[in-house]
């Protein structure tokens, strides 16, 4: 049963969150209009905020709402490492993890050719322009360990050749704190081939 | 239904944690359907279900969207990179590409299995590609006729042999041979005897097969040339270019 064409059309449009079914959308509903009003005013003008300003980086493809991101105009961060990443969310997995200092650049997907999904359509002339305005000495491929991601590292790797960088790719592990027992086969398959010299230093 | 021995093709994300499947199947040929819940994160079944594995699948429903009750690896994937992953990717674009739904081709699905391994070795790609490509156009019948045909008086073409020392073009529309005239290179008849004996996978006839097939192939293309491929061709050009330049 709808309460209201309005009340309907904002549960409508509040499914288009991930995650958020009917009954999720109807609390979320019913919360904003009966006891947080303020917090509703503070979404709609948030929103409506970063829908007109936030594009990408001109740089490197970053969400941001200034000409250059925050990592792109951070002095203290290392000119001679670039990280590719597919996307924001993966940017930002690694800046949480901590422990890189470079730069990075975001390529919003990856080449798919059965997708239809070229070189033109993930930025990579935008890319070369960067290594060559840049002194980036490594570039770190952290595409996604899938098909379509491997396929994109290997395109770059090959683009990124006349520049004399160094590629690196990140390394195929096995989960941390797991048992080797319920590793599937091909991560373990994996983790096989990229096997590194022990040290117990 | 039984076990059902199975390649993915591609997977696309539907709906929130689901993904949709093209797989090629021994006896159904390809067949489409939703994988449930595998791009959830920590689904098992999410790892097992890549490209270049052999699988187990079953599924229900008898339309054309079908919904994969089981998928199980039925033993080691193939770890492909770099150019040998490319070639995959090939091969499954074209396979997607060109084999109705539905249709099943055992000796298609025999080769597609046995070439995965083979496009990890370098020296191997081009002849194994060739060889799915002629199976994949046998099965469809759209292989090569290597006979000759010849403009008559009466108006009405006849066919004849192959001559070896003649030189000949290949006629699409009627998928037969004709004779080249002066200014065109043509190959010649007895690369095309050997051809038609089956011998596609040959290194002295590399490009004489490669020229032939991929001619064969594109009324099946449709007018989208293969993505894939022009990926390669790219990377294959920017070698080019930087090479340096020989004599
Ligand atoms: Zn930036």
């Amino acid at each position: 049963m709808a309460l209201s064409p309005l009340f309907e059309k904002l549960t409508e449009a509040l499914r288009t969150l991930p995650g958020v079914g009917p009954k999720g959308a109807q609390r979320m509903a019913l919360h904003l209009l009966e006891r947080d009003r303020v917090g509703g005013e503070r979404i709609v003008s948030a929103l409506a905020e970063a829908l007109e300003h936030i594009g990408y980086c001109q740089r490197c493809r970053n969400l941001t709402e200034h000409e250059c991101c925050a990592q792109c105009s951070d002095p203290r961060r290392d000119d001679r490492l670039l990280c590719i990443v597919e996307s924001p969310a993966d940017l930002l997995a690694i800046e949480e993890a901590g422990g890189y200092r470079g730069r990075y650049f975001v390529l919003h997907g990856h080449l798919s050719p059965l997708d239809g999904i070229g070189p033109d359509q993930i930025g990579l002339e935008q890319l070369e322009q960067q290594i060559v305005q840049g002194s980036f000495s490594e570039i770190v491929l952290a595409t996604n360990p899938t098909v379509e991601g491997e396929a994109t590292a290997h395109y770059i790797s090959e683009l990124l050749t006349p520049y004399g960088v160094n590629c690196s790719r990140l390394a195929y592990g096995m989960p941390l704190g797991g048992e080797l027992e319920y590793v599937d086969g091909g991560t373990l398959a994996r983790a096989f081939t990229g096997r590194l010299p022990y040290s117990s230093q | 239904m039984a076990l059902q021995p199975a390649y993915l093709l591609h997977r696309r994300p539907y709906r929130e944690t689901s993904a949709l499947v093209d797989l090629l199947t021994l006896e159904h040929g390809v067949v489409r359907a939703v994988a449930r819940g595998v791009a959830r994160p920590g689904s098992r079944t999410r790892s097992t279900l890549q490209p270049f594995t052999p699988l187990h699948v079953m599924w229900r429903g008898k339309g054309e969207l079908k919904t994969l009750t089981l998928i199980e690896a039925a033993g080691p994937g193939v770890l492909l990179a770099g150019e040998g992953l490319l070639c995959g990717l090939y091969a499954n674009e074209l396979l997607s590409r060109c084999l109705p739904r539905d249709f099943a081709v055992e000796a298609l699905f025999a080769h597609y299995g046995a070439l995965l391994p083979e496009l990890a070795v370098p020296a191997q790609r081009a002849a194994k590609l060739r060889r799915l490509e002629v199976t994949l156009l046998e099965a469809l019948d759209a292989d090569p006729v290597f006979s000759v045909l010849k403009a008559s008086d009466t108006g009405s073409p006849t066919m004849a042999a192959l001559h070896p020392q003649e030189r000949y073009l290949y006629d699409i529309g009627s998928r037969h041979f004709f004779e080249a005239s002066h200014s065109q290179q043509g190959v010649d008849g007895r690369t095309l005897k050997l051809l038609a004996q089956g011998d596609w996978e040959a290194a002295g006839l590399a490009r004489q097969s490669k020229w032939l097939l991929r001619q064969a192939l594109l009324p099946l293309m449709g007018d989208r040339p293969l993505r894939s491929r022009a990926l390669m061709q790219s990377l294959l050009e920017k070698r080019r270019q930087r090479a340096p330049v020989s004599s």
